[in-house]
């Protein structure tokens, strides 16, 4: 399991498909006799956002998967399809986060200005710079740690321990979350 | 005995269709409404109109009568340091993440070529259809093969001075020079399917009605925490230091939005029945 999933059963995500092995197999049959618009799935339903979000969905999630359903978002999806959760949280591999290039931030951030720029080294400058991989040293992605952001640029948390931390290592950004994720449902209940 | 292999393989396949069929529970329901007869594209319109409503009544009936009385309005408003609501765009955002949680598959962004934040650009097939409509002043509808969701794009035009001024004079913004009627971006809407039912377009009203419940929602837990809270009940900006309720807010929403909705609706059924009418004529 991913670093952090360790206690979530089985059945938290893999939740039986709606209703008995029957009806799925009629209503497949039906399907390929082109009788019924849309397939069933059998056994177990497929894993996808929904099931990360009724744990993970927050208010002030500041990259929620949804906004990059947005057509101006092609580019990234492509690229690193940022509109589903697995992309970067694939299961089962033992890591927290499992998108391999922590400078990913480059596919919609080229243009990024800020209003008051608090770094002692401008984000203009970063962009110039091509300094992708510093982003996550100041920002977490989501924006769901509490902590102190550096304005220092030489204090900001190097790639390696971002990296690490991708990696199912200690968070750069402390423990301390606005809000902790909710008790896995089971059984689609 | 050389028919055996045949009448094994019959007999096997009817024990199978008397399994799935015959003595079968009842089917699984539709993951999609069968009887989708409405274009997403008018379902779109229906939308946007009420959006329209919303809107406007936020622009003119809060922060343009709000700024009156000394009611806050900024588009930072969600820090925690600020007393202040939110300006029409970040309504317009709240409602949206409000629709990502309802079950209904409805999206909606607001985006322009020139925004204020960089974030909400245009770019690719987005910013090709946005400088049609600007051009046509005409809805763009198309799908987007990679997320298999239509699309459809409708003029955000400039319609109260508060607008064009704030956008013209905010430091951040990448033109000054907005005037009144100009097509300042456009709203999308999403959808997976190309048509709904009816039963489908009157579920997803509702979530856009709720989504607007919910947006405001977030701003009245907001103001309990000023340091001079307005009076909430059923009096508004207008009237004083005061903002209405939730159910006075909705109320009104729905007062300024059915007219229009059942007018759309009344017209979609005019021209579903002529269809029906014309494709019985022998």
């Amino acid at each position: 399991m991913n670093r952090g999933h360790e206690t979530v059963a089985c059945d938290g995500c893999h939740r039986p498909a709606p209703g008995t092995l029957r009806q799925q197999l009629q209503a497949n049959v039906r399907y390929w006799l082109g009788v019924r618009a849309t397939p069933a799935d059998f056994g177990r339903s497929a894993v996808g956002d929904a099931v990360c979000l009724d744990c993970h969905d927050r208010p002030n999630d500041r990259h929620p998967v949804y906004r990059f359903l947005e057509p101006r978002f092609v580019k990234a999806r492509q690229a690193i399809a940022p509109h589903h959760c697995l992309s970067c949280h694939a299961e089962h591999r033992g890591q927290r986060v499992t998108q391999p290039d922590i400078g990913y931030c480059v596919q919609c951030h080229r243009e990024t200005r800020l209003r008051k720029d608090p770094l002692d080294m401008p984000h203009d400058r970063l962009i110039a710079l091509k300094q992708w991989d510093s982003c996550l040293g100041c920002h977490d992605f989501h924006g769901n740690h509490i902590y102190r952001v550096p304005v220092e640029a030489e204090r900001t948390v190097p790639a390696d321990r971002i990296r690490g931390y991708f990696t199912g290592g200690p968070s750069p950004y402390g423990n301390t979350l606005h809000y902790q994720a909710r008790k896995e449902v089971r059984n689609g209940t | 005995m050389e028919h055996k292999g045949f009448w094994i393989t019959l007999a096997a396949l009817a024990c199978l269709g008397v399994y799935l069929f015959a003595s079968a529970p009842p089917p699984l329901a539709e993951t999609k409404p069968t009887a989708a007869s409405i274009p997403v594209t008018e379902m779109f319109a229906v939308l946007e109109a009420a959006n329209d409503q919303m809107r406007l009544m936020w622009a003119r009936d809060f922060v343009g009568e709000g700024k009156k009385v000394g009611l806050k309005f900024d588009e930072h408003w969600r820090d925690a340091d600020l007393e202040a609501g939110p300006l029409p765009a970040q309504f317009l955002r709240e409602t949206a993440k409000s629709l990502e949680k309802n079950p209904s598959p409805l999206s909606l962004y607001l985006g322009s070529d020139y925004p204020i934040n960089p974030a909400n650009r245009f770019e690719g097939a987005q910013l090709e259809r946005f400088q049609i409509l600007r051009r046509n002043r005409e809805p763009q509808f198309f799908y987007m093969a990679d997320t298999r969701l239509q699309v459809g794009m409708f003029e955000d035009v400039a319609f109260a001075e508060p607008c064009i001024q704030c956008h013209n004079q905010h430091p951040q913004s990448p033109k000054g020079d907005w005037a009144m009627q100009d097509v300042m971006g456009a709203t999308t809407w999403m959808y997976p399917e190309p048509a709904v039912s009816p039963e489908e377009l009157v579920r997803t009203l509702a979530a856009l009605q709720q989504g607007f419940e919910e947006a405001y929602a977030v701003y009245l837990e907001k103001v309990k925490g000023f340091a001079q809270p307005p009076a909430v009940g059923r009096q508004w900006p207008r009237d004083g230091y005061s903002i209405p309720d939730a159910a006075t807010f909705r109320q009104e929403i729905i007062a300024r939005t059915a007219p229009g909705t059942l007018q759309s609706l009344v017209a979609l059924t005019a021209a579903r029945s002529r269809e029906l009418a014309h494709a019985s004529t022998p």
